[in-house]
């Protein structure tokens, strides 16, 4: 066991490390990426630009800056924005992780619980109405891009409707902390919440309920009909755990990226300054050391989950030996 | 006088209750068993329909619309039940601030769903942009489950070193930020083109989205399909094939991928619907799909900028793509029914 | 009885309540409370040496002080310069190359120093020794600025700016006689810091200024916090008036609807950013009493790459010019009450503007309708027809909407376009870089102050034009020789004799809209959207609303 760990993590850095190097090559072979002119403002004489390239040590060879970044980065901790001039990048997400641990969080609650209930009842109730019914709303959840369902949402909540009984609770957009206003943090992450999991709950409620179906046909499941277990205790005690590889498989997938800054159209919309706003800023401003640290934070995490996934298959299907 | 006695049926199966058609090759009772399905039947008509709408969106625009999509039409006007309207409405009430497009008239052939801001016909763009949308994300489906069905299989049989490598290399795929990647892409297609040997590749190419696409996602199908094969590995068919000298490809070919068919169906209508969406994100960078070209993608992030005055411009792209991708799932389900063998039999 | 003396009674008692409360209305507000103003995102470095954004130069107004200002007024008299440190406006001596500043005595910073002639000259050098973007293009005609250009580090500015602590006063040398001098002193890279003000730039840590208020946090993803500075003692209400909120919040991060919505329901006081043209008609209309309409001396354009082809055709580009519906291109911006059609360089109402439009159905002083047939009979002379074309445009969506629209019209008159869109944070220096072949984009510029050479001479002079950087906006490449010397003579007369000045660049102004080397769209408004707790709403021309000067209900 001991040495799985040691070699997964030393895999992860390899990873980790692939990709900084990757990030970094593309960021210099896009033309104007050049920070230095932005920095220097319009107009800026020739010298200036000289003199601000210089400060910003643009004018030395690659390896060499991807080594200071580095370094800045992991070593000194002090790597700072090109951007906004000062101002530190790590504390930055550190401040945005929680923003996004709490969407995301909740978000993933809700899917999970709501897909398993879906998929399910889809599986209980195959071929009937109510299975059509759920698939197709699952779909439609699907197809909704996100960004469009946070604006209506926000339509209805914050403009239209905003004055009614049903959505004058809903506060200002914007993120207050658990550890400031439970009750508030509690209001302002419900309704990203569930925009965020409608377009999970769809997949994952129909991944599993595949999966349940062609579960429910296996021997052993015929066997444990067979010993006169009732339905519904086969279907949740023994198809629901082997149908769950994929399942969790998916959600090791999604919930590192998400927790890594992939939320982050949702947070854009309902103005949450998370991991991903952050990423979507930096990626906007070609501000290389925030997209930098963002991405190292995001991969770390993708990693991470795709190993812990990679450990549970154990436990689901104890037939399954470990890597 | 009893009734004649039930169709016999293999020993060691329950009994299904269904008359078994004549026996013929698997692959034409697949088919056969297919168009008694009714559900997938009409699905497939739907299908058929929308696609075949795409493809005669040239001959609406011109023949019944009298429109051209692609050109703005700012200033442009109609006849609507017999008085001239703007296309683009400019406000009259209070300040007079802001235009709205023209709303739907419910007239086929005349502005239909009604009108972008840029004064161009909704209808007609839907049709042509179906085309672009149902290329690029139905071959980006098909490369991305045929490539995740490989290195998922591959990875998860093996095992050891090749699966390792494999899982790396998909950590990585899915850890990178392909948005950099993008945008990074279609500031150098702007300036220079791509050129790999004879292969010339523009930023309209289709095959950037269709190659961006197929591969991004390819972890998303390939780590499900690994885990299951992790699973089936171990299972007595696999062991006893494995113990009688059946070389691997058989085994992965005949034995294993029949199960993992289904996780592969299930993801067709998925992916499809990801790629749709997908595909707008690479258009808004101008990768892919360009103006004034139309995707169902880029329809709908046109209306995300007119959700407050003209909803329908953004709902009606939306519509057509749920509407595709239902009848996918139906489809497949059809399909995964008449292939698995075992589905015959329908437990209550 | 009873019941009429009740009533008696009740009349006078809404009398003195209606009295009361129209008391403050009329003249003075009330001092207090918080103004709550947004924008998507910082402004970048919080140094009002380094930052040349309007977002910021709005907000250095009431927290620092230079020797000269805007005046904080409405209209025509917000462009006049007043004495703000200084005692009063110098004489120009030695023929406009000498200026002597009496500095004002007394005035604090926000930490309590007091104002002296040694931070006044450190300040100017440290224009140049942290690089400032105008360190090259304002201050370059101070004597020995060509020695701190060279080697920043050391800059004295020795013969430039001299200071004599004694006497009080700073006296600047100039190369040579500067008609535009005030301006380039009264815009807030000319403000007074305090001398021991670290030379480098200090993004975003806060340094301390003159103004009525200070900065007190700064978090470029969350929210700049202004509060009252405590040593404030108005000494020029002209120049730097006590304000009325007692602490200003500018919150980052929400997205163009949000901030409408967010004002509508009274969680914000105003927004930076035009807003979403759907929700244009929305604030028209149900919410027109909060909306603010102002002139604005900007423009919106389309840069045609005068060294490329096919833009390097004078024809082509009179082409593009005819074929440009305007109206459709105001009505894409959200109609007719935010912007106004323009065919030449200088906006209406800018010190030499002269009414003039050769592109339009019938040439002569206003543009009424494009010429389509025009544009492509000299689109077929030009013998550049059928070539492909590439517009480049940020991703607003006004900008978005104006680039696909220019497409339609470019592809009508015979060319093959296509358009790309870029982040907004890069296209503008993008477009500038001769070395990304850029052929035509859409661009807009805002005045830096209000003098005809920042169109005419800036946009379209030989001397901004730097091939290969970042940094040339003249984006179009036009150096013309003739109209270059031209523009060199406005520049000296106007030191010597404004109104001829004006002339002669309203000439310049025509022959630079007749040789085309861009495409002017309109002049924009400006739209300013209050929640109903703003009262008495201030726009100067210079740097827009005036935060501090209204007052909060």
């Amino acid at each position: 066991m001991l040495s799985l760990l040691v070699r997964r993590t030393a895999q992860m850095l390899f990873v980790m490390a692939g990709i900084s190097i990757l990030v970094f090559l593309i960021f210099f072979a896009t033309p104007g990426s050049d920070p230095a002119s932005r920095i220097a403002g319009r107009n800026a004489s020739p010298e200036v630009l000289a003199a601000v390239r210089h400060d910003f040590g643009l004018d030395r060879p690659l390896p060499v800056q991807y080594a200071l970044m580095m370094q800045h980065l992991f070593i000194t901790h002090d790597l700072t924005s090109f951007v906004n001039r000062g101002q530190r990048v790590i504390p930055e997400v550190i401040e945005a992780a929680p923003v996004t641990l709490s969407l995301v969080l909740g978000a993933a609650v809700f899917w999970v619980i709501g897909s398993i209930g879906i998929g399910v009842l889809a599986a209980a109730t195959r071929d009937s109405v109510v299975d059509r019914l759920l698939m197709a709303a699952g779909l439609i959840g699907i197809s909704m891009p996100v960004y469009w369902l946070g604006e209506i949402v926000n339509l209805v909540t914050q403009s239209r409707f905003h004055d009614t009984w049903l959505f004058s609770w809903v506060p200002p957009l914007g993120y207050t902390a658990f550890t400031e206003d439970p009750w508030l943090w509690f209001k302002t992450l419900l309704l990203p919440w569930m925009t965020l999991a409608i377009l999970y709950i769809g997949l994952y409620g129909r991944v599993l309920r595949a999966n349940l179906v062609e579960a429910m046909q296996e021997d052993y499941i015929r066997t444990a009909r067979a010993k006169g277990l009732s339905e519904s205790r086969i279907l949740l005690h023994h198809a629901l755990r082997t149908s769950l590889i994929a399942f969790v498989t998916l959600f090791g997938l999604d919930f590192g990226a998400l927790v890594g800054g992939g939320a982050l159209l949702t947070e854009v919309v309902f103005g949450l300054q998370g991991v991903g706003k952050l990423t979507y800023d930096a990626l906007r401003n070609l501000d290389l050391p925030v997209i930098m640290a963002t991405v190292m934070y995001a991969s770390f995490f993708v990693v991470f989950a795709n190993a812990l996934v990679d450990i549970t298959y154990a436990t689901l299907d104890p037939r399954v030996r470990l890597a | 006088m009893t009734e004649s006695p039930p169709a016999p049926s293999e020993p060691g199966q329950a009994y299904s209750g269904r008359v078994e058609p004549p026996a013929m090759g698997p692959w034409a009772r697949a088919l056969r068993l297919l168009a008694a399905d009714r559900a997938a039947m009409l699905s497939l008509a739907l299908l058929a329909m929308i696609t075949a709408l795409c493809l005669a969106a040239p001959l609406y625009a011109t023949y019944v619309a009298h429109t051209d999509p692609f050109v703005s039409n700012v200033d442009g006007e109609i006849t609507l039940r017999g008085k001239r309207v703007p296309v683009v409405q400019p406000s009259t009430e209070g300040l007079g601030l802001g235009s709205a497009p023209l709303g739907p008239t419910w007239e086929i052939g005349n502005f239909l769903l009604g009108a972008d801001e840029q004064g161009r016909d909704i209808a007609a763009r839907l049709l042509y942009g179906g085309r672009n949308s149902l290329l690029i994300a139905g071959a980006s489906t098909v490369l991305c489950l045929v490539l995740a069905a490989l290195t998922g299989l591959v990875a998860g049989f093996f095992g050891g070193f090749v699966d390792t490598v494999i899982s790396r290399v998909l950590d990585v795929l899915w850890a990178f930020p392909i948005y950099l990647l993008a945008i990074s892409l279609s500031i150098v297609l702007i300036t220079k083109g791509f050129d790999i040997g004879p292969i010339s590749i523009s930023a309209g190419s289709l095959a950037l989205p269709i190659l961006i696409i197929g591969i991004v996602y390819v972890p998303y199908v390939a780590r499900p399909i690994r885990g299951q094969v992790l699973s089936l590995k171990e299972s007595e068919f696999v062991l006893a094939a494995t113990a009688l000298g059946v070389p691997a490809q058989r085994i992965l070919l005949r034995d294993i991928l029949p199960h993992v068919m289904t996780t592969l169906i299930v993801f067709v209508p998925l992916l499809m619907a990801i790629n749709m969406l997908t595909e707008s994100a690479l258009s808004f960078l101008s990768i892919g799909v360009q103006p004034p070209d139309a995707s169902w993608g880029t329809i709908i992030q046109d209306g995300t900028n007119l959700i407050y005055t003209r909803p329908m411009v953004a709902i009606a792209p939306g519509i057509a793509i749920v509407l595709t991708v239902l009848s996918l799932n139906l489809l497949g389900d059809g399909v995964r029914d008449a292939l698995d063998p075992r589905s015959k039999l329908r437990l209550r | 009885m009873m019941r009429r003396a009740r009533e008696w009674m009740m009349a006078v008692v809404a009398l003195c309540l209606t009295a009361t409360s129209l008391q403050p209305l009329a003249a003075e507000g009330v001092r207090g409370g918080t103004l709550r103003l947004l924008a998507a995102s910082a402004a970048g470095s919080l140094d009002p040496k380094i930052n040349y954004t309007l977002q910021y130069w709005s907000v250095y107004q009431y927290i620092y002080d230079g020797l000269v200002t805007f005046k904080q007024a409405a209209g025509e008299e917000g462009f006049t310069i007043v004495p703000d440190l200084a005692e009063a406006m110098p004489v120009p001596r030695d023929g406009g190359k000498t200026y002597v500043f009496q500095l004002r005595k007394g005035i604090q910073f926000a930490d309590g120093r007091t104002v002296t002639v040694k931070d006044v000259v450190s300040s100017f050098q440290r224009i140049f020794k942290v690089s400032s973007p105008t360190a090259g293009s304002f201050y370059n005609g101070i004597v020995g600025a060509d020695l701190c250009l060279k080697t920043p580090a050391t800059c004295t500015l020795a013969g430039g700016v001299v200071g004599d602590e004694a006497a009080g006063t700073i006296t600047f040398h100039l190369v040579a006689p500067d008609a535009e001098f005030f301006d380039k002193l009264a815009v807030p890279h000319g403000v007074v810091l305090p001398a021991d003000t670290p030379a480098r730039d200090m993004g975003s840590t806060p340094i301390v200024g003159t103004g009525a208020y200070m900065f007190a946090a700064y978090d470029p993803n969350k929210q700049l916090r202004i509060v009252r500075n405590p040593h404030f003692k108005e000494w020029s209400k002209d120049a730097q008036p006590d304000g009325y909120p007692d602490e200003i919040h500018y919150d980052f991060g929400l997205t163009g609807q949000a901030q409408i919505t967010a004002i509508e329901n009274g969680q914000a006081d105003w927004t930076l950013d035009e807003p979403p043209p759907d929700r244009l008609a929305e604030i028209g209309t149900k919410y027109k009493d909060q909306v603010h309409i102002n002139t604005l001396t900007a423009m919106w354009y389309v840069p045609m790459n005068t060294n490329l082809p096919p833009f390097n055709s004078l024809k082509a580009r009179q082409a593009v010019n005819f074929a440009i519906d305007r109206n459709a291109a105001v009505k894409l911006f959200g109609g007719n009450a935010l912007a106004q059609p323009a065919c030449q360089v200088l906006p209406p109402g800018f010190p030499g503007y002269e009414p003039y439009c050769p592109y339009t159905k019938s040439p002569g002083s206003r543009w009424s309708a494009p010429d389509l047939a025009r544009a492509r009979q000299l689109v077929q002379e030009s013998g550049t027809a059928g070539q492909k074309v590439t517009i480049i445009v940020a991703d607003t969506t006004a900008a978005q909407a104006l680039g696909t629209y220019l497409q339609s019209v470019l592809n009508s008159i015979g060319y093959d376009a296509s358009v790309k869109t870029i982040s907004g944070n890069i296209q503008f220096t993008y477009i500038q870089n001769t070395n990304n072949k850029v052929q035509i984009s859409v661009s807009t510029w805002y005045q830096d102050y209000p003098a005809a050479s920042d169109f005419l001479h800036v946009l379209f002079g030989c001397d901004s034009f730097h091939p290969g950087t970042d940094a040339s906006i003249n984006i179009s490449g036009f150096c013309d020789k003739a109209i270059d010397a031209k523009m060199k003579h406005a520049l000296a007369t106007a030191a010597t004799d404004a109104s001829a000045a004006n002339r002669e660049w309203a000439a310049i102004d025509k022959l630079v809209t007749d040789q085309a080397p861009a495409a002017v769209l309109f002049t924009p408004k400006h739209l300013d959207f209050v929640s109903n707790r703003v009262k008495h709403f201030v726009f100067n021309p210079q740097y827009y609303w005036l935060h501090t000067a209204s007052w909060i209900q």
